[in-house]
């Protein structure tokens, strides 16, 4: 960052970036209301010109270089153009924003037309023009590595064997490829649940081992994963990592570039599922930050889906699964996106968090399809959806449907409306729920009753 | 359940509402501090809006009685006991000042840590402790200006940065030093993508600094500010210059000609500031090696108590008239509120530390 209390001798000026650059920013900058976010915006990107430039020099031309400078810029504002987390607009102008969405277009318009232009010198001359060569940067910034079609692995076979290799100070080596960093890792409180059963009976029985996977996306900022980029990529994961750490938030994260980082203790309960349900055949679960592991991808819900994950997040969160699922015996139902188990208990909504509720490779973790199993929250609680809801998504998924109709079924055989199925199904949500905070705070008080008060000092050997 | 579903920077989840007050805790309480010679102004943002706080720069001991320590509390007034003395400080000293017909001290002189003040650092740390509160959180961002380096006067300016840093850090934050000039283009200039000239008249010293796209390319303090007027508005008169500052305050109008001799000595002295500040600036200009190639004009933003009086503006761009310049100039404005801007661009500076 340059200094706010000096005038930094000898370094170039905004100007020395050369002027097709900063006509380009200042007029992005424009677009942006609010001085904090346009003085991020302006001194991050004049510090990423040189890595900028050295890309886009090479564009024979004027008016395209001005038109590459534009687009970037426009691209830069990315994280800018959500609401804060506090609910305040967000701090882009539409105008610019609207901007950003023509730009996008017409570059992409640009890199078909270069790339029919390639095919075409391909097919009508032996070697390429000149123009066509110097145009490959840019198209080469506009395709990042993300996943497009994942490889397929068999569904609902148990990983083979996974072991531990070797682990060092901060960092552990597993059979499968998989490296865990655990120099962020921190201890929650312990994990302790209990299962209902279908009609809503509470089993006294308290587990302390995971029984299943929530996978999540971070919501957090997303930059073009491009090497010129490499420096606010990786603040942006280590900012992620030490807010999630602070809150306690997922078992797992896997950031961009593949790395996974444990943040939670597996043996801890993370604060990353709220309300939700989800079950298998006999056992209910409410409620999953206990009975189930949250692994995180750095990616973030945007347009009613999650953006592309890399190819190296892919293989990680492949491996991280295996691992988890063969340590601790979860069955491949157990599986599941937040998106498809968080609820709004006041409402009796479903997707009151939408993550990964469209678009996660199942195929590719070797998990069956979730989208098409029936959805508990439906089936046995008879949630429903709002407008919302569909406006994001469209439709719901399969096994919300499929859910629906086994209330419909209920409510045809007994001879009753379905919303009266319904209201009784939301009505056992209601008591579930309550049965469930009962247990944990009697729990809470038991371990409290238990914790010793002035015990005498015992010494080493026992005596 | 529109609401509900907003995106958010990191994901919250449900059950943990009270993280999202962390979150506003840790990530809201940044502040900005204009450690001016005359007045301290603290800012801080409060839900949309910025919230400021202001405290005379000065102090007056008085004599200690147990009479006197007793009113001095029970009148809410900021103090503490030195040896056989108290020790009135920030905005209760003019009180004092005046009803003593006494002059008020200053813990700092010229922008910097006065070096003939012996009591310039205890002072100047229970003035700051008053304005500003410990931070909720350890290492929370505090931006607080400092002048531009005088001819000469570079090493103390290095002193006086040095020791305020120690003692934000001592409370408990995380400092980060930032040029007057440039707080007063954070402050008024968002609109001109901070490319401009930004100065501030304080009490001391006036501070100009030019930025393009907000990376200084000239820093200058000129040292002539609001106490040079009282002193030599106060020797031609044989007031104190206290005295001469609160009657400067209570409305002074440069746009019209001076009533008495007062008013005469008070314009005379604003002109011979102004030419200073305008001569200092040209000078600035016609020498830099770092000045930025630019093809438009560049605005001119007034800040500070000193610019403050109605036609202050007017004297500034007849100084500047006919000179000329290598930089076409824009437009020349007050800032919106010329007291508090210098405090609001440290706060867009520790905000954007954050």
């Amino acid at each position: 960052m340059e200094p706010f209390a000096r005038s930094p001798a000898g370094a170039p000026g905004p100007r020395a970036r050369g002027d097709e650059f900063v006509v380009a920013l200042e007029a992005v900058s424009r677009g942006i209301r609010d001085p904090v976010a346009k003085l991020k915006y302006i001194r991050g990107s004049l510090d990423r010109y040189r890595s900028l430039d050295r890309a886009v020099r090479f564009i024979p031309g004027k008016a395209l270089r001005r038109h590459v400078y534009r687009w970037l810029s426009l691209e830069s504002l990315g994280p800018l153009l959500r609401a804060d987390p506090f609910g305040g607009a967000p701090p882009v102008d539409p105008r610019t924003r609207r901007s950003r969405f023509v730009t996008r277009v017409s570059m992409v318009s640009t890199a078909a037309a270069g790339i029919a232009a390639v095919a075409f010198a391909t097919w009508s001359l032996p070697r390429p023009t000149p123009v066509v060569k110097a145009a490959a940067p840019a198209l080469a910034l506009a395709l990042p590595p993300v996943v497009e079609t994942p490889v397929s692995l068999p569904v609902g076979i148990t990983p083979a064997a996974v072991w531990l290799v070797e682990k060092g100070e901060g960092w552990e080596q597993y059979s499968n490829g998989l490296r865990i960093d655990t120099s962020h890792a921190v201890a929650g409180d312990p994990r302790r649940f209990q299962v209902f059963d279908e009609a809503g009976a509470l089993d006294p029985e308290v587990h302390d081992q995971p029984v299943g996977i929530l996978f999540h996306t971070s919501e957090s900022d997303i930059w073009p994963l491009e090497a010129s980029f490499n420096e606010t990529l990786r603040d942006s994961s280590q900012r992620l990592l030490r807010y999630l750490q602070r809150n306690r938030t997922y078992h797992y994260l896997v950031d961009r570039f593949g790395r996974v980082f444990r943040v939670v203790n597996e043996e801890s309960k993370a604060n990353h599922a709220g309300y939700s349900v989800w079950a298998k055949p006999g056992r209910v679960y409410l409620s999953l930050n206990n009975a189930f592991l949250g692994v995180a991808f750095e990616s973030r819900w945007e347009g009613g889906q999650a953006l592309p994950i890399t190819q190296a997040q892919l293989a990680a969160g492949r491996n991280v699964t295996e691992y988890l699922r063969q340590r601790y015996d979860i069955e491949a139902d157990m599986c599941v996106a937040h998106g498809l188990a968080s609820v709004n208990p006041k409402k009796h909504l479903i997707g009151h968090h939408m993550d990964w509720s469209r678009g996660f490779p199942w195929a590719a973790f070797g998990l069956p399809d979730q989208y098409k199993r029936e959805a508990p929250s439906v089936a046995l609680f008879g949630f429903g959806y709002d407008d919302d809801f569909l406006k994001v998504l469209g439709e719901p998924w399969q096994g919300v449907r499929d859910g629906e109709q086994r209330l419909a079924s209920e409510a045809q055989r007994r001879g009753v409306a379905v919303d009266e199925v319904r209201q009784e199904r939301q009505g056992l949500y209601d008591r579930s729920i309550r049965a469930q905070a009962a247990a944990e705070k009697s729990a809470v008080a038991s371990v409290a009753d238990q914790r010793p008060v002035n015990r005498p000092r015992t010494s080493a050997s026992g005596g | 359940m529109a609401e509900e579903r907003k995106d958010h920077l990191w994901k919250v989840a449900q059950e943990a509402e009270e993280r999202i007050d962390d979150l506003m805790k840790t990530g809201a309480s940044p502040m900005g501090l204009d450690v001016g010679t005359a007045k301290i102004v603290a800012s801080r943002r409060k839900a949309k809006d910025i919230e400021c706080a202001a405290q005379l720069n000065a102090f007056i001991p008085v004599p200690y009685s147990k009479f006197t320590e007793t009113i001095l509390g029970q009148n809410d007034i900021a103090y503490y006991r030195e040896g056989g003395e108290l020790v009135i400080y920030g905005t209760d000293t003019e009180r004092f000042a005046n009803m003593f017909n006494a002059e008020a001290r200053r813990p700092m002189a010229d922008g910097l840590l006065n070096p003939r003040e012996t009591r310039a650092m205890p002072v100047l740390e229970a003035i700051l402790t008053n304005l500003v509160p410990k931070p909720k959180v350890q290492g929370e961002i505090l931006a607080f200006s400092v002048p531009a380096a005088l001819p000469g006067r570079e090493a103390a300016l290095t002193y006086h940065e040095a020791t305020l840093r120690g003692f934000f850090q001592g409370q408990g934050y995380k400092p980060v030093a930032i040029n007057e000039g440039l707080s007063v283009i954070f402050s008024e200039l968002e609109d001109n993508n901070f490319t401009g000239i930004g100065i501030s008249c304080g009490g001391g010293m006036c501070n100009v600094t030019l930025a393009f796209l907000s990376i200084p390319s000239i820093m200058i303090g000129i040292g002539k500010g609001g106490d040079y007027i009282d002193s030599a508005v106060g020797a031609v008169v044989n007031e104190h210059a206290t005295r001469v500052r609160i009657q400067k305050e209570e409305g002074i109008d440069l746009s019209r000609q001076p009533k008495d001799k007062f008013e005469r000595a008070i314009r005379i002295y604003y002109e011979e500031l102004v030419e200073s500040l305008v001569d200092g600036l040209a000078k600035a200009l016609s020498t830099a090696e770092t000045l930025p190639r630019t093809d438009r004009p560049l605005p001119i933003v007034l800040s500070g108590g000193t610019a403050k009086p109605k036609g202050f503006k007017d004297l500034f761009e007849k100084a500047l008239k006919g000179r000329a310049l290598p930089i076409e100039v824009a437009e020349i404005r007050l800032a919106k509120d010329p007291l508090t801007a210098t405090a609001r661009g440290a706060l867009i500076a520790a905000m954007y530390e954050k």
